[in-house]
């Protein structure tokens, strides 16, 4: 009643040339192959950006040529200018010269500051980027500091104490906290500087390295600016880290106490590991989450500090940004746009690459 | 092996008791164990689910979770009582003295580190010496628990390592820095037979040439028959009897230890009913066929431009009405895919299935969907497979209530008559599934398969992972079932023994292709082909005699002199 065939492998079909490429991939170390492989999307990503930032001005209403000429324009006026901005050529003509345009460098001419939008963004980008780079430091160290302390920490009742900052920093308005900063350093105790800028007015800014005045005055050995720098990143880099490092705190405080745990961690401690070793494991562990949290964070700043900005007139991207939309200044919203997508490009890059690195599961 | 004098005694336990929860009224988990382990003994602690045979593992290393203490008693080990060291003391002594292999050895590896440098961590943590020295000890210990290529493997990855190789660098981990005590809790759970008994030997052989003294603690009488000098039998926190394991398994002193033992035994054959079906070669439209399957193949894509798995490849059985049938091979090799594809669950590749003259391979749902009714399956995790908010009256009635409309009354009479059928009590039907202890649960799925009164069910591993009297149990249930409702079974599973009391043919399989098949009694007495001895090979009968593994049998009398 039972019959069977015993028999051979079904026939596998190979793509031996494949197979060879493959094999010559993995002789590449893996740290490598992981950048390799994601830089090689980037040329792809950025063209995607182009066209989407192109797309978006085609799409906004009314005509640029009219715009800029004002109601009085004359008829001749107009097609003249539609002539020399070519807006009277075929869209993908447009968007090659576009193209060339960008690659030049050339973003165009703010309609609102008269300069090329290209040097209006090189001087605002490093200010914006100085901010909430280190309020991103600031905000992960918190966060996770935070967050390990309340699991490590439980039985001395710290997780109490942290559950308490996570909904108040979750209710807080930015723009509350920076306000109440500067209300008890600068006007009441008088330790932290006024809140106008990025340096003492009576500085003159270090030499444009980096564009960060804190890199560039230690590079420069400006020890008067490095100083100053800092007094006036201070309040501004606490308020969106107070704000922010909350849902940091509470994201890893998941993730952390779930490791610290699991199976392999019990098993670490039934092997005498120290306290220390146990938590820098678990957090090890925990890291995926983290970066992927830390990038998204850092992207969504990009427009989302603009409030901070404005309250300490840092004069960055996200007030430009929003001067060049209460003044329909098209090319220079364009232009931060485009840099917005850029910036957040290479965030994402960097946190893949990290991902990847830090999680020897991933196939590469 | 009569009890060690003080001196000689690797680890003592006296009148250790254990509870959780508030003082005032506290649960208590382990009352009154008393022990001895003397040095290069290997003492077996056996016992069901709920026995509190971890907690007492987690006791000895002074980790015990949650608000767990020590509310009396002692634990003394190499002649200085646990609760008298300072913290650091105690974590010195944890993997320095005392090593823990734990359960599922997959998860308890680092993820995000290399096993070889897991392991010289603990090394290095325990005695301080530098990088190169403790990876070369890591290699060298690698290389005597038996990993090939150790050099390239401790660069590995836990996710890059089978379940049996990852069981062993758990093994090199608890051993490398020359501990005192092994205590192995439940070690092999989980793991095929073959690796099982691949890991046991290795671990017990390397004991007894370090005169390392061991806690085996298990669930699984083979492993105390074949590995143990001594073995205590716990229940409800308490050990119930502690002798010599020759003695334990000629004359258990209690009648718990009589039940256990009698459930790890197979059950007789079933004689004459065994005979009625005769494997005849022939295909062809026989009537008495319920089943024919023929040239069954089955991939699966794992993406990434990497070929297809083939999980069944080319297998041609039939099986006839009031046959159990069953599939034994590791796991991987096809068994569950098998019975999902004959219940269409799973759409095969090619090939015909013939479920009572029809050819349901390719046939439409549609058309299929009546059929369902007639062939069921008991799913392997019945936890998974219940539904957690519904009760078991529901659960049971459900497959009931998608036939036809049935009375309310007609509907509590099935549900009664099924429960019985289990051999379940009535008041269980207003249960929900998390109230139920693992062997209910098992009977719920299967009295749920039973529901529609189907012709063929498919029982995918009913007997794993329940503790030696359930598992007997359930055992006999299908037996009763087998015989009051001459059942035609699909009976998927790697424990052997259950084969033996419930299967009248049976076909190995190995990497989803048929390696040998035939009436179980012949195959089991003359296996053919290698890899059917080999399973064979590994199982673990409690009967103390000569078969007992290699290594395992020397007394610690002995092995100190050594």
């Amino acid at each position: 009643m039972i019959e069977a065939t015993k028999g051979g492998g079904a026939a596998r079909a190979a793509l031996p040339s494949l197979r060879g490429l493959r094999a010559i991939w993995h002789l590449i170390p893996r740290p490598l192959r992981i950048i390799l492989a994601r830089v090689a999307l980037i040329p792809m990503q950025l063209f995607g950006v182009l066209l989407v930032t192109f797309v978006l001005v085609r799409l906004l209403p009314g005509d640029p040529a009219l715009l800029l000429l004002g109601n009085m324009a004359t008829p001749d006026a107009i097609a003249a200018l539609r002539q020399r901005l070519g807006l009277d050529q075929s869209v993908w003509i447009q968007f090659m010269h576009y193209l060339i345009n960008v690659l030049h460098g050339d973003l165009g001419t703010s309609i609102f500051t008269s300069h090329p939008v290209t040097q209006d963004l090189l001087e605002r980008a490093p200010a914006t980027l100085e901010l909430i780079t280190y309020a991103m430091i600031l905000t992960v160290v918190l966060g996770v500091g935070l967050a390990i302390l309340s699991v490590a920490g439980r039985r001395y009742g710290f997780d109490r104490l942290t559950r308490l900052y996570g909904l108040a920093a979750g209710a807080l308005p930015d723009f509350w906290v920076g306000l109440l900063l500067i209300f008890f350093f600068f006007h009441i105790a008088g330790w932290a500087p006024a809140p106008f800028g990025r340096l003492d007015t009576y500085l003159t800014p270090p030499n444009t390295i980096t564009g960060f005045y804190t890199i560039d005055s230690l590079l420069t050995g400006n020890w008067a600016d490095l100083g100053s720098a800092i007094s006036r990143l201070a309040l501004p880099v606490i308020t969106i880290s107070l704000v922010n490092a909350g849902a940091m705190m509470k994201m890893t405080q998941t993730v952390f106490a779930n490791v610290y745990d699991s199976s392999f961690v019990q098993h670490a401690r039934a092997c005498g590991m120290p306290e220390s070793r146990i938590v820098a494991m678990s957090l090890k562990n925990s890291m995926p989450p983290i970066i992927t949290t830390a990038g998204f964070l850092f992207g969504f700043l990009l427009g989302a500090a603009v409030i901070v900005e404005t309250i300490f007139s840092w004069g960055g991207l996200g007030q430009y940004a929003v001067q060049a939309v209460i003044n329909s200044d098209y090319p220079a919203l364009q232009g931060f746009v485009m840099v917005a997508a850029i910036v957040v490009l290479l965030v994402y890059l960097v946190v893949d690459v990290l991902y990847e690195l830090v999680d020897p599961r991933i196939r590469i | 092996m009569s009890p060690e004098t003080k001196t000689q005694a690797a680890l003592e336990v006296l009148d250790l008791t254990v509870a959780f929860g508030p003082s005032a009224s506290p649960h208590i988990v382990l009352s009154g164990i008393s022990f001895q382990l003397g040095k290069n003994e290997i003492l077996g602690i056996v016992g069901e689910t709920g026995a509190g045979k971890s907690v007492l593992a987690q006791a000895l290393l002074g980790l015990l979770p949650g608000d767990g203490r020590i509310t009396q008693g002692s634990v003394t080990i190499a002649g200085k009582p646990i609760a008298a060291m300072s913290e650091g003391e105690r974590r010195r002594l944890r993997g320095g003295t005392i090593s823990l292999i734990g359960t599922n050895a997959k998860a308890l590896l680092d993820p995000v580190e290399r096993v070889g440098k897991q392991i010289s961590r603990v090394l290095r943590i325990h005695r301080p010496c530098s990088r190169g020295q403790a990876w070369k000890e890591t290699i060298d210990l690698l290389d005597k628990v038996g990993i090939v290529d150790p050099e390239r493997r401790a660069r590995a990855y836990p996710h890059e390592l089978s379940g049996g190789m990852a069981q062993r660098i758990i093994i090199a981990m608890a051993l490398i820095t020359h501990p005192a005590i092994i205590l192995a809790d439940d070690a092999t759970l989980g793991l095929d037979a073959t690796v099982q008994v691949q890991v046991l030997d290795l671990l017990v052989e390397r004991a007894r040439q370090l005169g390392v003294s061991v806690v085996l603690i298990t669930h699984d009488l083979g492993i105390i028959a074949h590995y143990c000098d001594r073995v205590a039998v716990m229940r409800d926190g308490k050990i119930e009897e502690l002798q010599p394991v020759e003695h334990f398994l000629a004359q258990p002193q209690t009648a718990y230890s009589t039940s256990l033992l009698g459930a790890a035994r197979a059950k007789p054959t079933r004689g004459d009913r065994l005979a009625a079906p005769v494997a005849s070669a022939e295909t062809g439209m026989d009537k008495d066929r319920i089943l024919v399957v023929d040239n069954l193949c089955k991939t699966f894509d794992i993406g990434g431009g990497q070929p297809p798995v083939i999980a069944v490849d080319r297998v041609s059985f039939s099986l006839e009405r009031g046959e159990t049938l069953a599939l034994v091979g590791e796991s991987g090799s096809g068994k569950t895919t098998i019975g999902q594809c004959l219940l269409r669950l799973l759409p095969p590749n090619s090939g015909v299935i013939r479920f009572d003259g029809q050819d349901i391979a390719t046939m439409e749902e549609p058309k299929l969907r009546p059929l369902r009714r007639r062939m069921q399956m008991v799913f392997q995790e019945p936890y998974v497979a219940l539904n957690p908010r519904w009760r078991v009256s529901d659960l049971i009635a459900e497959p009931l209530d998608l036939l036809d409309r049935v009375p309310q009354t007609e509907r509590r009479r099935r549900v009664d008559e099924l429960l019985e059928m289990v051999q379940l009590p009535q008041h269980l039907a207003r249960a929900y599934p998390h109230e139920l202890t693992a062997g209910e649960q098992k009977r719920i799925g299967i009295a749920r398969a039973l529901a529609t009164k189907p012709d063929f069910v498919v029982f995918d591993e009913p007997t794993t992972a329940l503790d030696i009297r359930v598992r007997a149990q359930i055992i006999d249930l299908i037996r009763a079932l087998q015989q009051d409702m001459g059942l035609s079974a699909l009976f998927i599973t790697h424990d052997l023994n259950s084969v033996r009391s419930l299967a009248h043919n049976v076909i190995v399989l190995n990497r989803g292709r048929i390696v040998e098949l035939g009436l179980t009694e012949e195959i089991f007495e003359a296996p053919k082909d290698p890899y059917t001895r080999t399973l064979l090979a590994a199982e673990l009968p409690i009967e103390w005699s000569d078969t007992r593994r290699s290594g395992a049998g020397r007394s610690p009398v002995v092995a100190l002199g050594a």
